[in-house]
């Protein structure tokens, strides 16, 4: 993975954790790093090229008036005065190589010194086994804090653990396997059937990647996760980006002194394209 | 789930296997490579990957073939000895007064393999300044589009932004913030941008509209586009996007 900084730009040792999109339904993960970039007002570090992302360009998606600033498939940005830094990825991974970008992504950020990950993603609502009244807003989460991938402090926040965590299953293990660049036996390889199980299915999204190969660099890491359909996701997103702040330990109504609230990504305005032909009525 | 309509999803939805850690991944492919008779060292490059940017490099008089990118899974088989507007090849051409390589790529390059021939491409070439031409595609664009109306925009790389000389693309909007460009046209530009080379992409549509703003640009990098004849279509060049009420 090849790191362009912006002139006169480099990481700040003040930016100790990092946040990070994984791909899935309804690009939750995502939408909720443009909202905490546009809202942090996060500069931008430079770009990341990486040969597993489809390329894409686009003009600069936060200015209220874009005047060019070109936006790619991989993007650092930063808030030292919020110690976070963020990278935004705009494009798929080319199938079968999720595990090779989850590596080369986790070499880089250990590269760069970064101690503390957050992965942001979504779930896909059909998978989930229990629903009640309050499943909509619950946040889960696995940490690489313990074993079984519980972390005291989001349960003093009210998330509860990812029950389909479990480091034992073999898709988990032969996941770590590969994070940890060991190419499993050959009785260790996967079966189909596996993949039935719910645990084996959380354990091939994108999130698990990152969480195994972030890991493995020995940097802590903590999957902030959110179950959602596919639609409009925008109200996930802001469901997302509210727990990683409340995570980090900032009030959004307080990102700039007294000064705050979320700041919506101009290029938000066309995010599910233009509205309908009215003509047609 | 696929799209009931179609197998393409909406761009913001994935199929499975794009989520999929254990996904098995295509076998790797051997590396695209350059010919090249003689070694350019051009100022600048023009990528003509658009069909009528295509057929305007075509016509354009006192060019030379000196190079040719190939990528080892595209069959050359049915190509003629001499070059045409209609063969599967990605030849590059030397032209016009200011050291100016063309290439016209004429064969379809997968997202996948984009980013190889991109590098290919600029890394053997090592031009000061890169021009693509490129399309539109309505599932990027996040603006109303109407099959009979011509758009045209640009992107541009910081290094081009900075430059306001004289060979530049004037004249057309940027790409609305929302809308993206993907595929080799996008690569090249990311690369362009990554080795701080000044680099424009200029997006049209439909594919065969344009002409005017194809034109242009070519006229004005000191190219002679006066006996090219096309359809004279009114260009819009708008940023304004429907919103959402």
């Amino acid at each position: 993975m090849e790191f362009a900084a912006e002139e006169g730009k480099s990481f700040s040792s003040d930016s100790h954790t990092l946040l990070l999109p994984a791909l899935s339904i309804g690009n939750v993960g995502q939408l909720a790093i443009d909202l905490l970039i546009s809202s942090l007002r996060a500069t931008k570090v430079g770009y990341l090229d990486e040969p597993s992302v489809l390329p894409c360009v686009g003009n600069d998606a936060f200015a209220p008036v874009p005047q060019g600033d070109l936006s790619l498939s991989l993007e650092a940005y930063e808030s030292p005065m919020h110690g976070l830094a963020l990278i935004q990825q705009r494009s798929p991974i080319i199938k079968g190589m999720m595990v090779s970008f989850a590596r080369n992504m986790a070499e880089f950020i250990h590269s760069i010194g970064k101690k503390h990950v957050l992965v942001l993603s979504s779930l896909d609502s059909g998978r989930r086994k229990q629903i009640d009244a309050s499943s909509d807003l619950q946040i889960y989460y696995v940490s690489s804090v313990s074993d079984d991938g519980s972390n005291p402090d989001c349960e003093n926040l009210g998330w509860k653990k990812l029950d389909e965590y479990d480091s034992s299953q073999r898709r988990w293990k032969y996941l770590d396997s590969l994070a940890g660049g060991v190419s499993p036996a050959d009785e260790e390889l996967l079966t189909d059937e596996e993949e039935l199980t719910e645990s084996g299915y959380y354990a091939s999204m994108p999130f698990s990647a990152l969480f195994s190969c972030l890991k493995a660099q020995g940097l802590k890491v903590t999957c902030l996760l959110c179950y959602c359909s596919e639609g409009d996701n925008i109200s996930d997103s802001f469901q997302l980006a509210h727990a990683a702040c409340k995570f980090v330990g900032l009030n959004p109504e307080k990102f700039h002194g007294n000064e705050g609230g979320w700041m919506i990504p101009f290029s938000w305005k066309s995010v599910y394209g233009p509205p309908p032909d009215m003509s047609l009525f | 789930m696929d799209d009931v309509l179609t197998e393409t999803p909406p761009p913001s939805r994935f199929f499975d296997d794009d989520l999929d850690n254990f996904a098995i991944a295509s076998p790797p492919l051997p590396s695209p490579f350059l010919l090249l008779n003689p070694n350019p060292k051009p100022n600048l490059l023009i990528v003509a990957i658009s069909p009528l940017s295509r057929s305007i490099l075509h016509h354009l008089p006192s060019k030379t073939l000196f190079g040719s990118l190939f990528l080892p899974e595209i069959a050359l088989s049915g190509n003629p000895l001499v070059p045409s507007a209609n063969d599967k090849s990605f030849n590059l051409y030397s032209a016009g007064n200011q050291n100016t390589c063309l290439a016209s790529v004429q064969y379809n390059v997968s997202p996948e393999r984009s980013r190889a021939v991109a590098k290919c491409l600029i890394g053997g070439v090592k031009p000061d300044q890169v021009v693509i031409f490129d399309c539109i595609k309505s599932q990027n664009y996040r603006g109303r589009i109407e099959v009979d109306e011509t758009l045209a925009f640009k992107l541009e790389t910081k290094q081009q932004r900075l430059d306001k000389g004289n060979l530049s693309v004037s004249g057309v909007d940027y790409l609305p913030s929302g809308s993206v460009m993907d595929g080799l046209g996008a690569v090249i530009l990311t690369e362009s941008q990554m080795k701080g080379i000044k680099g424009t992409l200029v997006a049209t549509w439909p594919e065969n509209g344009g002409i005017e703003v194809l034109k242009m640009v070519f006229k004005n990098f000191g190219f002679d586009v006066g006996r090219i004849e096309g359809g004279v279509s009114k260009v819009t060049s708008r940023a304004d996007l429907d919103l959402y009420i």
